[in-house]
């Protein structure tokens, strides 16, 4: 038997709950085809989500999953130019045409799909984006020169949780869009996503006794993005987070983090995001997305 | 004895790859493990820590490198400044010093501008400043030159000694050494 994934036509965090209650109980005793040939558009968060998932079946001991890629030519050019299908190929059996990629000059994606296995690929990438997010930031999005090094600080900090917490490698991704439905702005997104332990194992240790019967995946989110805690016990542990919503309300950002069966946010006036949402189908490791808009509306 | 330490070339001895960003966690114990190895065989009391040619500065490299090494200092008797420090970079530094109530001095890259970051109040910045410009003093000569009272400028210098940044010496604080 197949148990059949679809990927939703326009495949971005909202739209990612749907995509994880196909999987049903995880992870799934049958065999995953990951059905991409509807999908019409890809955020970066929909791309990394869908290599966590293949990642996750993969180290869960789970026949390797199949996928099929997106009918749409521009929908297969664009994944193949994030770097989608390489990494797809080493999860996946792919099935269908796979245009070769070709990186042409500068373009909306900032950053390749990248995976983080350990500290030396966040000095790689810290080090690739500088100048693209100057480009974009500065160019695009009318933020000061100088807060491309809080991009770059972001964007450390959000990948660190992984290489600190997550028990495995994960996946990052960074690009810039319009948000036309929920905003008419230009946007820098990060997507940064792991096939780990969640948020509530890495913290269960030092942090469910508080939180006693309400402990679960939506305190946990609570005690990381809201009290700053952290696993470790060393007092300088958890500013990560904390500097990264501090850079984010200098420039109303936003940020939301998907772990387990919740998902938390810290919402800026121009998203009607809610800001916790509990009782979610439930999907491995951790999700986060952060989102830097224009500061003024495109002309 | 003052004795410059170039963040950049400890970097690059530590992680033995040409980065320029001091990101991650990791980074940061591996270039503090090798200052920490240097400051154990020094005879100096005062350390500057040059962030010149340094990009990023992440909160967690800044947190081990520069927390640790501060929390370690007032222990030994041991004064660390910062000097070459750009904006973005000074963010992060005021995020973690206020983070463990620390505070430091710093040199800011491109100027001649000195100031103190961290867990400080206000008066004590100004406190320092007016040392740095007009020459050590006592309370009372503080509290006259900033038109405070006493008890104001006591408790502004109490504040830069308790950090470190300033020095009492029979009741007249000096202010830390800057290139």
């Amino acid at each position: 038997m197949t148990r059949v994934v679809e990927v939703p036509a326009h495949f971005d965090d909202r739209s990612f709950d749907q995509f994880a209650g196909w999987f049903g109980d995880w992870p799934s005793e049958e065999r995953v085809l990951v059905d991409a040939r509807g999908c019409q558009w890809g955020s970066p968060y929909g791309l990394v989500g869908l290599l966590t998932a293949g990642q996750a079946l993969v180290e869960a001991g789970r026949e390797r999953p199949l996928f099929t890629v997106p009918a749409s030519d521009d929908v297969r050019r664009y994944w193949a130019r994030t770097g989608f299908f390489a990494h797809a190929a080493e999860l996946f059996e792919v099935h269908g045409r796979v245009p070769r990629s070709a990186a042409t000059g500068p373009s909306d994606v900032l950053l390749d799909v990248t995976p983080i296995r350990a500290s030396g690929d966040i000095h790689e990438i810290v080090g690739k984006i500088q100048e693209g997010a100057a480009r974009i930031l500065t160019g695009e999005l009318g933020i000061e020169a100088k807060a491309t090094m809080g991009f770059a600080m972001a964007l450390s900090e959000a990948c660190q949780n992984i290489v600190e917490h997550a028990g495995t490698s994960g996946w990052v991704a960074v690009q810039a869009y319009t948000f036309r439905r929920r905003l008419g702005r230009r946007v820098v997104v990060i997507a940064v996503s792991d096939a780990g332990v969640g948020f509530r194992r890495s913290l269960e240790s030092t942090q469910a006794k508080r939180f006693g019967d309400r402990w679960g995946d939506p305190t946990a989110l609570e005690a990381a993005l809201i009290q700053n805690v952290s696993r470790f016990r060393d007092p300088g542990r958890g500013q990560g987070l904390a500097g990264i919503k501090r850079y984010l309300s200098r420039w109303q950002g936003k940020i939301s983090i998907r772990s387990g069966t919740a998902r938390l946010a810290i919402v800026p006036t121009w998203d009607e995001d809610v800001p916790l949402v509990d009782h979610l189908p439930f999907f491995p490791g951790a999700q986060v997305q952060i989102v830097i808009p224009a500061q003024h509306a495109e002309s | 004895m003052v004795q410059t330490i170039s963040l950049q070339t400890v970097l690059r001895e530590a992680v033995a790859t040409p980065y320029r960003d001091l990101v991650t966690r990791a980074t940061g114990a591996a270039v503090r493990g090798r200052i920490e190895a240097t400051l154990a065989l020094a005879d100096w009391t005062v350390t500057l820590l040059d962030f010149s040619g340094v990009d990023c500065l992440d909160l967690s490299c800044a947190d081990e490198i520069v927390a640790k090494l501060l929390l370690a200092a007032a222990s030994r008797d041991r004064v660390v400044v910062l000097v070459g420090v750009r904006d973005d970079q000074r963010d992060a530094l005021e995020h973690v010093l206020a983070h463990h109530r620390l505070a430091a001095a710093a040199r800011l890259h491109g100027g001649d501008t000195t100031d103190v970051l961290g867990w400080t109040s206000g008066d004590a910045r100004h406190a320092f400043a007016a040392l740095r410009a007009h020459g050590p003093a006592d309370a009372p000569l503080l509290a006259a030159r900033l038109d405070w009272t006493l008890e104001r400028a006591e408790v502004a210098l109490e504040d830069l000694s308790r950090h470190r940044i300033a020095r009492a010496t029979g009741g007249v604080f000096h202010p830390v050494t800057l290139p």
